[in-house]
Parts: C-alpha cells; structure tokens; sequence
C-alpha cells in the first residue's frame, strides 16, 4: 500500500497551495504597501479648517483662473511673496558637494567649483537644505514627490499601466490652475509626467548616457531668450549631465569640476538677469535649486544610503534673517518638504497627498501672523490626510464655532495610541494658536504664547509628516520573512510530493515491466530540467536577463526540444508495451512519426521567436511583426483570415479523425464551426482593425461569441461524460464475470479507462481550440498567426507524447510543454515591462466600463499561451500511454485517477513555486537596486499573475478530469446495474 | 615516419587501436590547425575574431578543414572495404551535410536568420562542421549505428570513439554555454553573433580534447595493467 492515497495528496496539495497564496499576498502588502490617497485636487477648502467645511463651495470649478487666484488670497491671508518660479533641477547632485556634510564646508576645490553660489550661501542671499529623499532615489518618483509632496508606493505605479502622466494632486496642476504659464526646459520626464501642461518646452532624453555636455547645453541654449521673456510664470530647467558624469566617472570624476563650475554659471545668469535686475513693477522672482537624489562614490543611485538620499534644496531670493551657525545645523528637510513650502510661498493650496511640513527657514520674512496662518494651513492639509488612512480620526472636540473657554485647562500631555496621539498634538496646538489670537491686543508680551504655539504646530507637523512617509516607504522586514517563510514551506510541500509520486510511478513501472530501457538511470534530458531551473533562478538576479527573458525560455525550450529529439534518435521505436506489438514497419512509422512532430515544435516554434523581438534593449531590431505591419494592413488582414481558418479546420480535423462519441462530436464540432464563423464575420466587418470596436453591433457581436463558447465548453463538459455509453457487449462480459474472478475487475476497469481517456479526449481538445478561437478574436491582428503556431506546437507535442511511452518521464514532458507555454508568453509580444500589456483588446464585447471585466480579459490575453499549455494538459492525460494502469486495480479506483493526475498538476505548480520563492528572494535582496522599480517590481508582478493564471489552469485541469472520472463511474453502476436487471 | 606508420596501419586488418602518440598527435595537430588559423589572422590579415568574425570564421576552416578530413581519414572503421581517398571524400562531403545541421540547430536555438548574417552563420557552421560532424563521417562514414553510438547514446568505446565524441561533444555544449551572454546589455562587441558562441565552442573543443586524451591515457594505462 503506497503511503501517499489520493485523498491524502489532494489535501497536502491543496495546502501547499494555500499556504503559498497566504505567503505570497503578506509578502506582496509588505513589499508594496497600498495606502489610502486622496482624489481630486485641493481647492479653497483647504483654507478652512477640516472639521468645518461641512458647507463646501461647489462653485469654484467655474472660477476663471484669476479670480481663483485672489480668492486663494483672500483665503489664506497671506500675500504670495514671489510671482515667478524658477525651479531649476540638478539631476543627481548630491547636496554634500555644495553644502558639506555635518558643519563642515565642503572641500576647496568644490568651493572653487561653484563660486557664485557659495557667495550667495555666504552673504545670506540663498538657504541651502539637505533634503532627504525617500528611496527609490531614481528620477521620476523623486519629481513626484517634488511637486507632490507624496510619497508614492510602486502598485499606483503599476495601478495606471500606459500613461505615465501624474494624476495625483500636485504643484504644476494648482498652478495652472491659477492660470500660470509654464516653461520646461530639460529631462523629457517632465512631459511624460505633464503633457499638455507647457507653454513652450524642449525635452532631451537621457538616454544617452555617455554624453555629458550636448544634454546640457541643449537647456542652456534657450535660457537666454527665456529669461528675457516674460510671458511666463514658472520655468523649469532640468540639468542631466551631472547625473551622466556622475554615472561614467563616479563622484571624484575629474569632469566633476567643470560640470560644478557650468551649473554654477546657469544659477549666476539667472541671479544676475531676473534677481537682482528686477522692476518693481514685475514682481518678485524666486529660483530655487534641487537635485532629484545623491549619488554614490561610484555615481550610481536607486538605494536608500545616506549619498544616494542625500539631495539638494536651494532657495535663492529669499530675504534671510537667520544667522549662519544656526543654518548649518538646522539644514536637514525632507525632498517633501518642498512643495508644501512652495505651495504656501506662492499661495495656493497645498496637494491633497503632501506629507511634508514647510520649511520654517524660508518664511522668515512673514509677519508673526502670516507664519502662523501658514502652519495653520500645512497642519489642516496634513490632518485631512491622516483622517484618509485612520478612518476613526476625527478630533471633534476642537471647537468649530470658536468658543473659547478655559483653554489652557485643556491642554495636556499626549500619550498613548496614535490616533489620540495626533488628535492630542492638534488640539493643543490649534488652543494655543487661539490663546494666542485672543490675548492679540496685548500682543508685545505674547511672545513666549507664539513662541510655544509653533513649537506645538511642528511637533503635530512633523510626527504627522514622518508616521506618513513611513507608512509609504516602511518595509515590514518581519512580515515579508513570514512570506517568504511561508512559501518556501509551501515549495517544500510540493516538490517533495512530486517527489514521492515520481518514486512511486518509478517503482509501479519497475514492478511491472521487467524492461531493460526503464532502469534507473538519469537521463540528460531530465538532468537538463533541473538545469533549466537553476538556470532560471540565477537569471533572475540580473536586470538584463530579466530584462531579455523571452531570450531564455526560447533557448531552454528549444534545448530541451532538441534533447528530446535527440533521444527519439536513440530508440527511435516508441516504446513500452507498443514495443512488443508493433511491427518493423508500424517502428518506422512510428519513429517518424516522433521525428517529424518534434521537428514541427522546434520550427514553430523558431518562426514564434522571430514574431516578436521583445524584450527592453533591442526592440527595435528588426522581426516578423514589423516586417509584416510594414506590409500594408492587407496583408495583416489576409495573414489574420488564413489563419482562423486553418485554425479551425485543424480543430475539426482532429476533433473528426480522432472522434469516438460520434453524436457528441457532431455538437461539439457545430458548436465550433458557428463560433469560428462567427469570428470570422467579425474579422470581416472590421477591416480597420480595433478602432470600429465600440460601436453597438460589434460588442453585441462579441459577447454573442463569447455566449456561445461558454456555453459550449461548459455544457460539453458538464454533459459529456453522462452521454457516454458503455456497450452492452462489454456489458455482458463484464456482467458473466463479475461474480467468478478478480479478471473481470480489470476488464471493467479497462473499460472505463477507454472511456475516461476518449471523453478526456474531446474535452482537452475543446478546451484547447476554443482558447484559441478566444484568443484570435482577442489578441491584436498581428499575433494571429502566433495562435496557429502555438496550436500546431501543442498538436505536436501531443502527437509526439502519445508514442513517447514509457521511455520518457512524465514529469519531463510536462516540464516541456510548460517551457513551450512559458516562451509562447513572450512570442506573443509580451516582456516584463508592464508597458506591452495589450489594453486595447481589454475592452472588447464590453458594453460599459467594468474595471473587474476588462481585467480579466486582460489577464486571457496576457496569459493566453501558457493558460493554453496548462489547459492543453486535460488532452495530454488522454494521449498519454497508460496501458500499465489498469493493471493496478487492486487497490482503490482513486490511485487510478491520482497516478494520473498526479504529474500535470503537480509540476507547473512545483516549478511555478520554486520560481515564485527563488524570485522574491531575489526581490528581496536586490530592494535596493537602481532597478528595483524599473525592472525588478514590474517583473514581480508578471511572476504573481502566473502563479495565479498556474492556480487557475491546475483547478481547471483536476477538476476536469476528477469530474469526468467520477461521472463515468457512476453511470457505468447504473447502467450495469440496468443491465443486471435486464438480463434477470 | 607517417609513411611508415600508415602502413603498418594498413597491414592491420579492420580498424585498428590507436596509439597513445597518434592520438595525442593528431589533436595537437587540429589545435596546431586553429593556433595557425589565429595566427594568420592576427598577423597576416591583423583581423581577430571581434573585428572581423566572418573572415576569421573562414581562415579557421580553411586551416582545420585539411587537417581534420586528412588525420582522421587514416582511422577510418571499414578500413577493407573504404579506401583513404574515399574516406576523404567522405569527409570533404559531411563539410557541408554538417554545417547545414548545425546552422540549422544554431537557427532553432535562435541564432538571427537575417540575410545580413548569412555569411557569418556559414562559416560558423562550416567551422562547427569540422568540430563534430566532418571526423566521424570521415572515419564512420554511413554506419548509422555508429553514428547512433556516438552522438545519441554517446558511449565512445575505441579510443577513435573517445577522440571523436569529447570534442565534438565539448564544441557543441561550449557553443551552447557561450550563448548566454548574448542578450545581456553590455554592449560589448564579441556579445554579437556568432562571436562569444565560436569563442565557447573553441573553448569547449579544446576541453573535450584535452579530456580525450586523458581518458585514453588513463584506458591504454587500465589496459597495460
């Protein structure tokens, strides 16, 4: 009695996978944590205090943008001290090279380097700040935060797949709001995070990462005609070629110097001209400073060390009343900080998402009042936010109306949770900012009342500010080892109940052939699978294999095709049972029979390769699709028909030559052919391809199709197995027998086992060609053709599987054909950028926008191919040479069903997991990557919603064949027990 | 000398053992063959392998073409039935019958089909030709059970087995292992095809014949014992 019953590996199984789901979600909240963000945009209401603004003015939309200035104005209390901007970003200027580190100035020959901006430091004329930035320290979520004020997680990266543009509230949108104009000179990041937001800009790419100066001096060739304008209100000048330096030759690179001295004639040209020449009458110009992140020694950055976060705020213009000793102690701000500082200097309201706290440093220059009111503003905004990601935060016993009694009664210390933390902080500050207001008369000896009012605000501001930002960029180090913890517990589990149905099959085998060929000895076509695995894994860890994937599956699939081959070629006599019964010329054919289908595998799948280049850094070479869309729209056209209908006549092809339940068949084969031309009526319609999807008849059309094929599917495989008839012949046999021997036990076994395998039969391949027909109708024209291929591979595969017997392990052909899938996902013009998910096709047959809908139709087209390969397993265990199963009957029917079930379920879902958990690991480690939002996250993803679309395919699978299984059985007891009846 | 030796070779009666020196002879010759190949090339033409893969591809089998097809025709298996030229002939006809295999394994594996790479990929597969297939067709010629032997079961037996199978099988495992590096992003010149591919399947010919050696060594040392 094996150790290992079915029932038993069920529920291991099942626990193993719901371990794995349990892991892999704590690791997924802990590595990217989703937390609560505000819609909308700040308006006027961000100048009344949170708990008051129960009556909103809803009329502010229609504002005309200078009215909406002076309303802001009027607000707030506070009149902008500047009316233009300047924000000039210095890409990877570590703040260290101009402002030194921990008190000391920096070096001499950086002194030297920059000696306007020195001497403006040093006359008081600028305010130089550290500003810490959050990791990842890499340019567009720094830019982000810069104008945001928010510190965004990577999944609303992820959430908004094509468009880059920033939708969250943020400075450059309040400011068009109030009618600014804007100019962006520089990193064309910039556009993609704005379109359409710029009155005149000119974009470089930093592509190039070599050059040092044409990326440079592109910006400063149009700055002396923009400073002499003055049609706009905010200039933006993004400076790249420190960063390249910085990249090419490290911090101590010897270009460093020059590149110092050519950022420090820019600041001195626009002090000169629009500082220090200003007319009264045009107002008041502030040019600030920032680099996006630091660099380390070696110039790189993505990480979270105190170089790589260590960035630049320079604020030049602004009258400075502190003295320097204090300043260079009290420079370290957050890169937050920024935008709400900015906000309130020009006076609009602060974004909804900010988590920064004004720099106090810079609104020197306001009246005790002004600075006040601003703190004010800063704590509502922050309050709000803090009442978004605590629900139960409301701090109602702050006086609305503004009765003030007994204040000073009220005040107290505060403990306890954070909630009432923050509640306590808040209160107090806003009653002693009252305390303070109402003792205004006698405002000369209230100096000591403001000074601990603002004291009161900062400690709200900044303990408010640092338990935001954690919360977005905090990585549970606890919960995401559970994760890990927990999937490698789960990959445990699997593998070794792969392993131990592996020894059982190998020793059922042994016990009952006594063949030669089937003696233990490790082939290299199974030595070469766990290669792959290691392989895969150690590929996992670089950013350009990540990068290039499609590149490996293809050359491991192919391997192990050729391997495979190889081995045909070695007893090129099939095998097993058919060994004995086959004649020469039956060998032959046979031999070549495997010959030819695996060659027809590998040739597809070459052509597959070639369809799609793929991939990140050679996209652009040249390859099939390209070459075909240069063709003309023609001959996509034509290319897309000819293969529908090869498609489905290679459907009804085998669904007719290889059919047993000929009325099944015929339904089956009707139900197909009404879909297929359906398919085909829409390709006609639409000659212009996915533009004319909208309109009413063509989704109506659609979900005809997708009505149909459902129905079909799911009819067929809920009906068939009941339809199927167990010929009286048989039944009598098996009914004289029944009482004598334990032979008849067999027979009747064989009997059904015919019986499962023809329904299995027909149900994998309708599984597999309505897929298909699904997938046509989906995928972008272009990869019509990649369908057919994939089809015809599968064909082959299970042609060559069939006659493979027993000289082949199981496990390593469904290794092969998840491979196969596996490189199919990336023929089908998928990468591991989120950038090739296929949107368009997602709202096809959708009459209203359903974000849940047109995500799964995503994911069936993302994951057409290896859903394909995982569905065409129901198919694979009906090929499959079992002829040494019945013999087994002796024990329970179920070990039946679990030798075979047990294989094409168990290893996608063993070496899915050994994937899943080697590349969180890898995750894990490489957190601090340049990459690790770029390349490594995106990908994660990607491996997520495969173990997903795994999960998905695997239950499908099982529950198929189970259902099957069980069905025939009983309606085989029924119909003997008919027949036992009849025949009394 | 190798007159002589190649009639006592001739006087035996089928094939014949190999000696420990003509083996070790006849693989320092075919590595002789490559050192000269790269030698003319760096001298004579100051090209290498990076700049100019095509035409060093060509000077390569130009070299070791008559230095394979000749030693290894002197140890053909029929040796009554298959005269020395015939066994030349064969092996000047299995030049391009293998180079068409490989460039077609090279192809399925997802070498560029391109028509810009044709030449590169002919003189490739010509060299890799000469590596794997050209030796045995020389000494094998149509005895499907050898080739069956050699390179599906690869169970070499007689020393010529050895001195066939291991660099064969070394070229083609160390082409398959100089792949990788391609689709990485340094760019970096030899990551071209089929560059960093010939570099591994000449490093992995020189493995499988140093290896070839050894094993013969150490069987003629088993033997002797």
């Amino acid at each position: 009695m094996p150790w290992l019953t079915c029932t038993k590996l069920t529920l291991f199984t099942i626990a193993g996978v719901a371990i794995q789901m349990v892991g892999l979600s704590i690791f997924v909240f802990g590595f990217f944590p989703v937390k609560p963000t505000l819609p909308g945009h700040s308006g006027s209401e961000s100048f009344r205090a949170p708990q008051c603004d129960l009556v909103r003015n809803e009329s502010e939309s229609d504002l005309h943008p200078h009215q909406l200035r002076s309303l802001y104005k009027e607000l707030s209390g506070m009149p902008p001290a500047f009316d233009r901007l300047i924000l000039m970003v210095i890409d990877g200027l570590p703040a260290e090279l101009v402002l030194g580190k921990d008190g000391k100035p920096p070096s001499k020959a950086l002194m030297e380097a920059m000696p306007y901006t020195q001497s403006l430091l040093a006359n008081g004329m600028a305010i130089g700040f550290h500003a810490k930035a959050a990791p990842p320290t890499v340019t567009m979520p720094r830019l982000k935060a810069m104008v945001s004020g928010a510190i965004g997680g990577f999944l609303d990266v992820a959430m908004n797949f094509n468009t880059q543009a920033m939708l969250d509230d943020n400075l450059l949108g309040q400011f068009f709001k109030i009618g600014w104009k804007m100019v962006m000179l520089g990193d064309e990041t910039w556009l993609k995070l704005f379109p359409g937001l710029f009155l005149r800009h000119d974009g470089v790419s930093s592509f190039f990462v070599k050059d040092t100066v044409h990326v440079d001096q592109n910006v400063s060739r149009h700055l002396g005609y923009e400073l002499s304008r003055d049609d706009w209100d905010f200039l933006i000048l993004h400076y790249l070629g420190l960063d390249h330096v910085g990249h090419i030759g490290g911090r101590n690179s010897a270009l460093m110097a020059p590149k110092l001295r050519e950022m420090d004639e820019v600041v001195k040209m626009i002090h000169m001209n629009s500082i220090l020449n200003q007319k009264n009458d045009e107002g008041q110009t502030l040019l600030v400073v920032v680099s996006d992140h630091g660099m380390t020694e070696s110039g790189n950055h993505g990480g979270s060390s105190y170089e790589e976060t260590d960035s630049l705020a320079l604020f030049i213009g602004v009258k400075n009343n502190i003295s320097d000793d204090f300043l260079s102690t009290h420079n370290i701000v957050h890169q937050v900080d920024i935008a709400p500082t900015l906000a309130l200097l020009f006076g609009v309201p602060i974004p909804k998402n900010n988590v920064g706290v004004l720099i106090a440093e810079i609104f020197g220059y306001l009246s005790e009042d002004q600075q006040m009111k601003a703190l004010e503003l800063n704590s509502w905004q922050l309050l709000r936010l803090l009442q978004a990601q605590i629900p139960g935060l409301s701090c109602r016993n702050y006086p609305c109306d503004g009765s003030r009694d007994d204040q000073e009664s009220r005040i107290a210390k505060c403990s306890g949770s954070m909630e009432a933390m923050f509640c306590c902080l808040y209160t107090n500050a806003a009653l002693l900012q009252k305390s303070w207001m109402s003792k205004e008369i006698s405002r000369s000896n209230s100096r000591e009342d403001y000074t601990s009012t603002v004291v009161g605000y900062y400690e709200f501001l900044r303990t408010a500010s640092e338990w935001l930002s954690r919360r977005a960029t905090d990585k549970p180090v606890r919960l995401l080892t559970v994760g890990i913890a927990a999937m490698l517990l789960s990959c445990l589990i699997l593998l070794s109940l792969l392993f131990h149905t592996c020894k059982e099959v190998y020793l059922r085998e042994q016990s009952l052939f006594d063949l030669e060929s089937i003696k233990q000895t490790w082939y290299l076509d199974e030595t070469f699978v766990l290669g792959v695995v290691l392989i895969l894994i150690v590929s996992m860890a670089s950013s350009s294999m990540v990068e290039e994937e499609q590149y490996i599956w293809h050359f491991v699939a192919s391997t192990l095709n050729l391997l495979l081959l190889r081995k045909t070629i070695k007893c090129p006599t099939g095998a097993g049972a058919q060994d004995l019964r086959s004649s020469s010329k039956g060998k032959n054919k046979i031999s070549f029979c495997r010959l030819s289908s695996i060659s027809v595998v590998l040739i597809s799948g070459r052509i597959l390769r070639g369809w799609h280049q793929g991939g990140v850094n050679w996209t652009n070479l040249p390859d099939i699709s390209k070459w075909l869309e240069q063709a003309g729209t023609d001959n996509v056209k034509s290319i897309q028909l000819v293969s529908c209908l090869l498609v489905m006549s290679l459907t009804l092809c085998v669904l007719f030559l290889f059919g047993f339940n000929m009325k099944f068949v015929l339904v089956i084969g009707f139900s197909f052919l009404m879909s297929g031309l359906l398919v085909l009526q829409h390709f006609v319609k639409h000659q212009d391809g996915m533009f004319a999807s909208s309109s009413y008849s063509t989704t109506t059309l659609v979900q005809i199709i997708y009505a149909i094929m459902g129905i079909s599917t799911f009819g067929t495989v809920v009906a068939l197995p009941w339809f199927v008839r167990f010929s009286t012949s048989e039944m009598g046999l098996s009914h004289d027998l029944y009482m004598s021997t334990s032979v008849p036990n067999e027979v009747q076994n064989n009997t059904l086992l015919v019986k499962l395998r023809e329904s299995l039969y027909l149900v994998g391949w309708e599984y597999i060609s309505f897929w298909c027909l699904l997938q046509l109708l989906l995928q972008q024209t272009i990869n019509s053709m990649t369908i057919l291929l994939l089809l015809v591979q599968i064909l082959a595969s299970m042609l060559y599987f069939s006659y493979s017997g027993l000289h082949q392990k199981q496990w390593v052909e469904i290794a092969a054909l998840y491979f196969l899938g596996m490189a199919g996902h990336f023929a089908l013009g998928n990468s591991n950028s989120l950038a090739t998910i296929d949107v368009a096709g997602a709202f096809m047959g959708i009459s209203n926008h359903s974000t849940v809908l047109s995500g799964i139709l995503m994911f069936i087209i993302t994951y057409a191919s290896p859903m394909l390969f995982i569905l065409s397993m129901v198919m694979y265990v009906s090929v499959k040479d079992t002829s040494y199963l019945p013999s087994l009957v002796n024990a329970d029917s179920t070990q039946l069903l679990k030798l075979m079930l047990g294989f094409p379920c168990l290893v996608p879902l063993g070496l899915n997991s050994i994937l899943l958990t080697a590349y969180t690991i890898v995750l894990l480690i490489m957190r601090n990557h340049l990459f690790v939002w770029s390349v490594f996250s995106p990908k994660y993803i990607y491996v997520c919603t495969t173990t997903i679309c795994v999960y998905i395919g695997v239950s499908v699978v099982a529950t198929t064949v189970t259902y099957t299984y069980w069905v025939l059985g009983l309606s085989k007891k029924m119909q003997s027990k008919r027949g036992h009846h009849h025949l009394r | 000398m190798k007159q002589k030796k190649n009639k006592e070779m001739a006087a035996k009666p089928s094939s014949k053992a190999i000696s420990k020196a003509e083996a070790l002879a006849v693989h320092l010759i075919s590595g002789f063959g490559l050192s000269v190949a790269f030698w003319v090339a760096h001298n004579v033409h100051s090209i290498t392998l990076t700049s100019h893969p095509s035409h060093t591809l060509c000077l390569i089998w130009v070299f070791e073409c008559p230095a394979v097809i000749l030693l290894y025709s002197r140890y053909r298996k029929d040796h009554e039935q298959c005269s020395y030229f015939k066994a030349v002939g064969r092996g000047l006809l299995g030049l391009p019958a293998g180079a068409l295999i490989n460039a077609l394994g090279a192809i399925v594996l997802g070498a560029p089909a391109g028509i810009q790479y044709l030449p590169k990929t002919i003189n490739w597969s010509l060299v890799m030709s000469l590596f794997t297939i050209v030796p045995a067709a020389s000494v094998f010629g149509s005895s499907w059970t050898d080739w069956q032997r050699i390179f599906a079961f690869t169970k070499p037996i007689e020393p010529v087995d050895y001195m066939i199978c291991l660099p064969a099988h070394g070229a083609v495992i160390g082409a398959w292992f100089g792949a990788f590096p391609m689709p990485l992003d340094w760019e970096r010149p030899w990551q071209e095809w089929p560059i960093c591919v010939s570099y591994g399947a000449i490093v992995g010919y020189l493995v499988g014949i140093v290896a070839s050696l050894g094993f013969i060594l150490v069987r003629q040392h088993v033997k002797g014992d």
